[in-house]
């Protein structure tokens, strides 16, 4: 009989342990027990992403590109209350004390974006067997559609899809919700999604 | 009168007195083409500069494909329409200018009458990008509309953040929204 660990597809084991170690790395830097769960990871059309969230909506965009054998964007996205609750804790302000991000708070979320981001690459490759460059982050607070139509458009040429990864964090008694994105050139995107099984049906 | 909204890569001409509105753009260019005489417009939502590194490579393929077929089994009509059919995307802005033109032409406009405002081609992530490429779309408008003679008459373009636009085909009036 197929052991319990078997059954998991490398999709999911890919999601769960950057998961784990993003929670791991998040506890240590807030000084809290912080729960990261990946909680839908599905594909979409690049020019369907805007519904996501309001196109108007702001949010804090952490961008970091992808290099080495893969070409491509890594971008995590925090609605705008999300940002300030997250903060608070990085900076250990009281509750409900931001409202507006400073160069401390902006540094601070960076910080988180290299964790998640820098996480779930590691993992990827590790479970892909190719080297992955992770550059720094960068940070930009705007409309959701201004952020995301800017990587989209790094990629026009390049790409029609995008990995779209919803993270759920739960510091208690809060849980609140981030989306990453991840976007490769067309042949590495199939490719990738072609070499992890469970991935299969994401493929259009 | 209710609102028509322009995703990216969209571009409408003469939408009779309906609004026409984009939210959220970054390094994306609005183009609102309006001939006050007439009091007809239309309103692009461009993402990339220009088509001609595309064209290049496209007629490169659809070339070989042309030559093949023509060769073996004659459907070079049908690839040639597949080349017509791919040079209409308007996610360029220079292809989007010149569907602008063509639709108010259409309609009677005379260029003399035309004029544009741009809207948009910011970069979201300063520090990071080195290819600046809201700006090339800014400059790859000004260079497309220079050939073609339009005037440029109102400008909110570059910087680093995001924008919504509102255009009046009506009237020609355009409301930028700037959330900080």
């Amino acid at each position: 009989m197929e052991s319990e660990l078997q059954q998991v597809t490398r999709l999911e084991q890919i999601n769960n342990e950057a998961a784990e170690q993003a929670s791991a790395a998040l506890s240590k830097l807030i000084d809290r027990h912080v729960d990261v769960a990946i909680s839908k990871a599905e594909v979409k059309k690049v020019a369907e992403l805007s519904p996501l969230i309001g196109t108007e909506e702001m949010v804090a965009g952490i961008y970091l590109p992808v290099t080495g054998d893969i070409q491509g964007a890594s971008l995590l996205i925090f609605p705008k209350e999300t940002a300030f609750i997250l903060s608070d804790l990085l900076v250990k302000r009281p509750p409900g004390t931001t409202r507006k991000l400073t160069p401390l708070d902006e540094s601070a979320l960076k910080e988180v974006g290299n964790i998640i981001a820098g996480n779930y690459l590691t993992v990827m490759a590790n479970a892909l067997q190719i080297k992955v460059v992770e550059h720094t982050p960068n940070f930009s607070f705007d409309m959701f559609g201004a952020i995301v139509s800017q990587i989209i458009t790094q990629f026009a040429e390049k790409t029609e899809n995008a990995l779209i990864i919803e993270i759920e964090f739960t510091i208690n008694p809060e849980t609140f919700k981030g989306y990453f994105l991840l976007l490769f050139e067309v042949e590495q995107f199939k490719a990738i999604l072609g070499s992890i099984s469970g991935a299969e049906d994401l493929l259009c | 009168m209710a609102d028509i909204e322009v995703h990216m890569a969209e571009a409408v001409t003469n939408p009779g007195d309906y609004v026409l509105v984009t939210s959220g753009i970054g390094s994306c260019l609005v183009i609102t083409l309006y001939d006050s005489k007439l009091q007809i417009g239309a309103l692009a939502h461009t993402m990339v500069p220009s088509s001609a590194k595309r064209d290049a490579q496209y007629h490169q393929r659809a070339s070989a494909h042309l030559s093949y077929e023509a060769s073996t089994i004659g459907h070079a009509c049908a690839v040639a329409e597949r080349v017509s059919t791919k040079t209409e995307d308007t996610k360029y802005v220079d292809v989007a200018i010149d569907k602008m033109l063509r639709g108010l032409e259409a309609k009677g406009s005379k260029r003399e009458d035309m004029e544009v405002k741009l809207i948009g081609g910011a970069n979201m992530f300063p520090s990071l990008m080195s290819n600046d490429i809201g700006k090339d779309n800014v400059l790859s408008a000004k260079e497309k509309l220079r050939a073609e003679g339009i005037r440029i008459v109102g400008e909110c373009v570059g910087g680093s953040q995001g924008r919504s636009v509102e255009f009046s085909p009506t009237t020609g009036v355009v409301t930028v929204k700037l959330k900080f």
